[in-house]
């Protein structure tokens, strides 16, 4: 299918402000009498506040107030509260005060006295899991939709961190198929035990954010991945109607899953503000980023996987002991579960989860949740049935891939689509497989090559939000976009489905976004890779409204029915010769009012896109619809990647020689912008792989690592310099131009295929465990005993 | 403990020579802080962790910039000549290519645009639980967190430990000490001259201080004598990622050959020890050998027959090992 | 001045860390200003003359007694070099000695601890209400140690014992051939214990101090030579020693 602009690279409007440093970002943003505010953080892993002293901190010259726990909601266990009297990691935000400069608040701090009992506390899960062990809250150690205290036996607790299959009680549980018939047919059994680190977000821009109110509205200046989505719930946080709540989040320095929502510390200024009668910043240092900023679960999990002779996998076994940190976090095990099922379309599969808190910083999702996690380790174990069975890596990929007919998860639910061994040979195909697989072991001095290939997924889709776009008098079309600005530039993209049904030439659009003032509509969350799939499909119907009513408009004015109207060149048009610019449809949809210029909405409309709507009634003709298309099942965003590595065994160094992704994600929208999400995904996968961890001193839960030089995200000499990409481009039926989403599987895709040239390189050892640093390989290349403990997790 | 982010007033002082520099550090003593690029220092000020009541800024005196040769064939560094310019002055990089090449592994290009050569010199460790500002032994307190039953150790020290475990984090100094470098050190009361060797000092003679400077004193130059120029050198850093991080084990070596034979070496590490490491073992060792693969399998383990490991750096004993060996396989 | 120093713990919390070290110049100052005071009354007051050193020898301190007050005095002096030097800016390699001189004095005091109590006379070093009369001064003559030692050898044996028990404490909070540290002490504990070695330590110089001072003064002379020698001279002992309290034995 030919299209105007989908599959067309163009410049997002954002573009000029990011190179050029206008854009402003929620720090950037000064307003009259604005003050500024620090946190006073917990300097205890686990501690109830018994009493404060302000008296000195508040006597400083210049110090306007104090935010504590007693004035903001509270929150129920596990979830995030603005502001808290019983912490429950280092770092975690008791109290805030504003002064006339932050020089002033930080002195102010200085002086605060706090007391704290210490509460018992852990860093480790199976640590709180054993007999007695502490736990990270009071209202228990592990959260599965309600807090719980679980305790384990020595004796399970000694079992699974040798590595055996664990024995201790599971939180939850899901299976399909029968397991015992499934390693009964298996010639092949792979059992393993692994860890997956937990780590910061490590977002470039830290969730600092400005609030002020202004005849009854709370103006909020964020950082966040979403834009509507975020609207109703961060005005619940302030206690106000959606409608009160101005929310500018125009642009994003990252968010990878940390930012999806309105996370506590954004309702901060907001209740400070309205305490104090001040506009508030709150700017989050670096280090409070890493505090309150999110990090991904961590794994401590076993595996056993059955092949049949013909390598086609017939169960698997998953057991995932998960750290969750301190707070609520989102289901990484059941998601890895979900991963696996669809990836390798095992016949059966059985997930089993402890979901453990920790006192260790709050975890949420971040980018492949669990997804990422499970790639990281599967897939090696993968390469390690396909040598028992003497199959080809890509072969056994190909074997298990998943197609159009793919059944997932628990119930065994339908895909919309998918094209994974057509992903594996175009792969294959560029990236020269076949001659590549014998560089394996190939030594170079002290050097060893290693190639590998991984695969990863995401449900990367959603449905039912709502499109709004708008044409004014002058012509041009507004593109009302309610999606957050969250680095992809998936908020300009999506509205491009828009333009094309529109026929529009794209100089004549402009893509509303970015702050609640832009009247925008009720939207997803821009996470869970689904952004394209989801609001392409919005904009689509929103489209298709505003054509209709064009021809209606058109149909109006020259007679004839709507359906004798078509539209080419900005203009509606009869075969009799009759036409109307977009910009004279504009104008009679004011004077007819009505449907046409945003008076009377339809009522399967978010609130949210009511309340937009209302505010740009009469100002042209609104075209706005909710997205009811039929979708038939999860809409799997899917990627391959293929990388030689070369590992110094001398250094335990790792080098990405060569590195190709291929997306499967049905048609291409923005090929740069998908580009961009294979590279930077790359980047963090090969991160993930071999360098970011969290490190907490167990004796007194202190991180180890709160600044960029100790997380340690790869830095551009740590990456390739040519990072290939491709895409299968075969449209999704359940999608108006035929797209799925990518961004999370670009990074496991990137992860797994590390983890599987690391084995490669290394004889088929498996660590087992990611990341592999240095340390690690240099203790395997000279026979010595790895430093962290047996599964130990949140150490070096 | 909150993360500050905002450097408390301080007083800043900006000399423009030499003696008004020493008179202000007699004048403040402990209390004072000699400022060069700030590159290590605002990260202190910024957290809070250290406060001192006033800056001297070293980095507005001309005589303490600039590389020269000297009459006996040998350089002198001024201590406020930036990284960037040690790593691409042609005197060093023609005569001294092993200094040259740890400056450019030095943190990032950023940071070696704004890090005089003496500020990474006199740079502090970064053991992490000293740099939280924590109260150990090195802050002037009475525990070390770090070598501690659970600590987590992986970048700590192999050598040198008494009750501080920390490591040198600077590239340069190993490089200094292997070319037999001489520090020139002034103070009001006078000037002193002081090996390289002997500049850097360990937590069992001073665990408060890296090195032997007293608080009045300024390093004005960094003086490398001919001996060892045009000497066959091998550099390796091997740290976790290729830019913007510090060594896990660094390894500086500088070797006169004859007739196929080692004649004289020196072999400096970094990363494994609180001062730069002198592997003297090996040095001796390899007199008389040729420079090659069998003598590096040969004498390798040496590097490391003193070395106690701590619970998470007992990697560091093959890579010392391996870096051995690889100066020598050349 | 400060009395005590004070810390954040790991946990930010305040506790002790030790005695402040203002108070050794305190302490020297004060010791100082003894000896000075002391000298000058001296200089004023006491103008007899000696006794003679010659004529018959009487024992005063066994070879092994001897022996242990100067392995005491070497091991006391070593510690308070390694242990004081480094705290006033003179920086050596301080620990390794500081510790192997406190285990000598340790097994020193704990050897002369066992002797003194079961295999000799342990109430000739107490104090008892007869020895009070020396204070009201004049030429009071005493059994075998005058009030003045009796009251040096308390004093030291409060602080030397406080410095040892709570050295040995600390000894397990450093590595050593024999264990790697523990941390099982907490910080506010390890305060106190680094406030009672401290605050004991300066009692050490003080009192080391004075000790030294009267041993080497012209009229207490003779005893620090018994201490070296074992024996003291007939005469010195009808100057200063009751001889119905103690009545030595001749000796070569
Ligand atoms: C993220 C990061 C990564 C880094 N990575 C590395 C690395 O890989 N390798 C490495 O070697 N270093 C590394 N560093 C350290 C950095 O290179 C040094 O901190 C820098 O070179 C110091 O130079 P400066 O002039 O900025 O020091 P300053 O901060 O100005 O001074 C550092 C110290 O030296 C003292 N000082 C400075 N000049 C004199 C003088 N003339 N006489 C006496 N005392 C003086 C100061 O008082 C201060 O205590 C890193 C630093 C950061 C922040
Ligand atoms: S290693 Fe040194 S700097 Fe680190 S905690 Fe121990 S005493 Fe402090």
């Amino acid at each position: 299918m030919s299209y105007l602009h989908i599959g067309k690279n163009f410049t997002p409007p954002d573009i000029h402000g990011k190179v050029t440093g206008k854009a402003r970002y929620a720090e950037d943003f000064r307003v009259e009498g604005m003050v500024y505010a620090r946190l006073y953080t917990s300097p205890m892993p686990h501690a109830r506040v018994i009493s404060m002293d302000l008296t000195e901190a508040l006597a400083i010259d210049g110090v306007i107030g104090v935010l504590t726990a007693d004035d903001v909601p509270e929150v129920k266990a596990p979830g995030s509260p603005v502001l808290t009297n019983e912490p429950v990691y280092v770092g975690d935000p008791i109290l805030a005060i504003a002064a006339i400069d932050e020089q002033t608040a930080e002195n102010a701090i200085a002086k605060v006295r706090v007391t704290l009992e210490p509460l018992p506390f852990s860093v480790s899960p199976t640590h709180t899991l054993r007999p007695g062990g502490p736990a990270a809250r009071l209202e228990g150690n592990v959260y599965s939709g309600e807090m719980r205290t679980l305790e384990w036996k020595q004796d399970d607790v000694d079992r699974f961190l040798s590595g055996r299959e664990p024995t201790g009680p599971a939180a939850s549980e899901w299976q399909f198929g029968d397991l015992e018939a499934g390693f009964d047919n298996a010639s092949v059994v792979i059992e393993e035990s692994f860890v997956t680190s937990g780590y910061a977000h490590t977002c470039m821009e830290p969730r600092s954010v400005m609030s002020y109110w202004q005849n009854g509205k709370c103006h909020v200046y964020g950082s966040t991945q979403s834009q509507s989505f975020v609207v109703p719930f961060l005005a619940r946080m302030l206690g106000i109607e959606p409608q009160n709540l101005v929310y500018v989040s125009e642009y994003c320095g990252g968010g990878f899953g940390s930012k999806i929502a309105a996370y506590p510390v954004l309702a901060l200024p907001g209740h400070l503000s309205k305490k104090i009668g001040r506009p508030v910043m709150l700017r989050i240092t670096r280090e409070e980023e890493y505090y309150i900023g999110s990090a991904r679960v961590g794994f401590q999990g076993w595996i056993k996987a059955g092949f049949k002779p013909d390598g086609k996998l017939s169960a698997v076994d998953l057991y995932i002991v998960q750290d969750l940190g301190s707070r609520q976090a989102g289901g990484d095990a059941s998601s890895a579960g979900g991963a696996v099922s669809i990836l390798y379309q095992p016949e059966a599969l059985r997930l089993r989860d402890v979901p453990v808190l920790t006192n260790t910083t709050p975890r949420g999702p971040q980018r492949g949740p669990g997804q990422n996690q499970i790639a990281a380790v599967f897939e090696p174990m993968l390469d390690k049935a396909a040598r028992e069975l003497g199959i080809d890596r890509l072969e056994i990929r190909r074997i298990n891939a998943p197609d159009s007919s793919a059944k997932l998860n628990a119930d065994q639910g339908p895909v919309t689509s998918a094209y994974m061994v057509e992903a594996l040979d175009k792969g294959a195909d560029l990236w020269n497989w076949a001659q590549k697989k014998g560089h394996s072991r190939r030594r170079n001095g002290s050097k060893v090559t290693g190639v590998g290939i991984g695969q990863a997924y995401h449900d990367a889709g959603v449905n039912g939000y709502d499109g709004l776009v708008r044409i004014t008098p002058d012509g041009i079309i507004h593109l009302h976009s309610g999606v957050g600005n969250l680095g992809t530039y998936s908020y300009a993209a999506t509205t491009r489905a828009a333009a094309e049904v529109l026929k529009a030439d794209w100089a004549h659009c402009v893509v509303e976004h970015g702050t609640t003032e832009a009247h925008l509509p009720w939207s997803s969350y821009q996470a869970g890779s689904n952004t394209i799939f989801t609001h392409t499909r919005a904009n689509h119907v929103a489209a298709l409204d505003l054509l209709d009513k064009m021809k209606a408009i058109a149909a109006q004015v020259h007679g004839g029915s709507a359906d004798d109207y078509d539209i080419a060149d900005e203009r509606v048009f009869n075969a009799k010769g009759n036409s109307m610019s977009y910009a004279e449809v504009a104008q009679k949809a004011i004077e007819l009012g009505g449907v046409y210029s945003g008076e009377v909405v339809a009522e399967n409309l978010n609130g949210i896109t009511k309340l937009a709507i209302a505010g740009l009634k009469g100002s042209g003709l609104i075209g706005a619809a909710k997205d009811e298309l039929p979708k038939r099942g999860t809409a799997p965003g899917l990627a391959v990647a293929f990388a030689e590595i070369e590992i110094d065994l001398e250094t335990g160094k790792l080098e990405v020689l060569d590195y190709l992704a291929v997306a499967e994600c049905g048609t291409v929208v923005h090929p740069q912008g998908l580009a961009g999400q294979l590279r930077g995904g790359a980047v963090w996968g090969f991160g993930m792989a071999s360098l970011e961890h969290h490190v907490y001193d167990p004796q007194n839960g202190l991180p180890a690592n709160v600044g960029f030089y100790q997380t340690k995200p790869p830095t551009y000499l740590d990456v390739p310099s040519n990072m290939d990409w491709a895409a299968t481009d075969i449209a999704d039926p359940d999608n108006p131009v035929g797209a799925r989403g990518i961004g999370e599987p670009a990074m496991g895709c990137a992860t797994a295929a590390v983890m599987c040239a690391i084995s490669d390189a290394l004889d088929g050892h498996l660590f087992n465990r990611t990341p592999v640093t240095p340390d690690m390989i240099l203790n395997h290349v000279a026979g010595l005993p790895q430093s962290f403990s047996a599964l130990g997790i949140n150490e070096f | 403990m909150t993360s500050y982010d905002v450097m408390p007033a301080t007083e800043l002082y900006q000399p423009v020579n030499i003696e008004d520099a020493t008179a202000l550090a007699a004048r403040l003593g402990r209390k004072g802080w000699l400022l060069g690029g700030g590159q290590d220092t605002y990260g202190w000020l910024k957290d809070r962790a250290k406060r001192p009541d006033a800056f001297i800024d070293l980095t507005g005196i001309d005589v303490l910039k600039g590389i020269r040769s000297l009459p006996d064939g040998g350089v002198e560094i001024g201590s406020m000549t930036t990284i960037t310019e040690v790593a691409q002055n042609p005197l060093i990089n023609e005569k001294f290519t092993l200094l040259s090449a740890a400056a450019k592994t030095v943190a990032s290009p950023q940071i070696r645009n704004m890090g005089t050569l003496g500020g990474n010199l006199c740079q502090d460790t970064r053991c992490w639980y000293y740099r939280r500002g924590l109260n150990c032994y090195r802050a002037g307190g009475n525990i070390c967190y770090a070598d501690s039953p659970e600590g987590m150790n992986r970048e700590h020290a192999l050598f040198g430990a008494s009750r501080c475990v920390a490591v040198t984090p600077s590239d340069t100094a190993p490089a200094l000490v292997a070319l037999e470098a001489t520090m020139l050190i002034t103070s009001a009361s006078g000037s002193r001259q002081v090996a390289a060797e002997d500049f850097f000092v360990g937590p069992a003679t001073d665990i408060l201080n890296m090195t032997a400077l007293q608080a009045d004193e300024i390093l004005v130059s960094v003086r490398i004598p001919r001996k060892w120029a045009d000497a066959t050198f091998y550099h390796e850093k091997v740290a976790d990622r290729n830019v913007w991080d510090f060594a896990l084990v660094s390894l500086c070596a500088a070797f006169k050959e004859d007739a196929g034979q080692i004649t004289d070496a020196r072999l400096v590490a970094g990363g494994v020890d609180c001062v730069p490491h002198r592997l003297r073992e090996v040095e001796q060792a390899i007199i008389g050998q040729p420079r090659n693969e069998t003598t590096g399998e040969a004498v390798k383990v040496r590097a490391t027959s003193a070395a106690t490991t701590l619970n998470y750096n007992q990697f560091k004993v093959p890579l010392m090992q391996n870096l051995v060996l690889r100066a020598l396989r050349g | 001045m400060d009395l005590v120093r004070v810390r954040d713990d790991v946990w930010g919390r305040e506790v002790l860390a030790g005695v402040s070290w203002d108070l050794l110049w305190l302490v020297l100052t004060a010791a100082f200003a003894i000896i000075i005071a002391h000298l000058l009354l001296m200089a004023v007051l006491n103008r007899k003359a000696r006794p003679s050193a010659a004529g018959k020898k009487l024992a005063r301190h066994a070879g092994v007694d001897r022996a242990f007050h100067w392995i005491t005095a070497i091991a006391t002096i070593v510690l308070l070099v390694t242990g004081v030097f480094p705290i006033i800016g003179i920086n050596f390699p301080w620990l390794t000695p500081h510790w192997i001189a406190g285990l000598v004095l340790t097994v020193a005091v704990g050897l002369h601890v066992v002797r003194s109590l079961f295999f000799q006379d342990p109430l000739a070093m107490w104090i008892a209400p007869s020895d009070l009369k020396e204070l009201a001064g004049g030429d009071v003559k005493t059994a075998k140690y005058s009030l003045a030692q009796k009251g040096m050898h308390l004093g030291m044996a409060v602080v030397v014992l406080v410095v040892i028990v709570t050295g040995l404490v600390l000894f397990l909070a450093i590595d050593t051939p024999w264990w790697n540290r523990t941390n099982s002490i907490d910080e506010a504990t390890l305060g106190w214990l680094f406030l009672l070695h401290g605050a004991s330590t300066l009692g050490l110089v003080g009192l080391t101090a004075l000790h030294i001072y009267f041993g080497l003064r012209p009229e207490k002379l003779f005893y620090t030579r018994s201490m070296i020698k074992g024996w003291i001279s007939e005469h010195e002992h009808a100057a200063h020693h009751d001889a119905a309290r103690w009545s030595p034995e001749e000796t070569r």
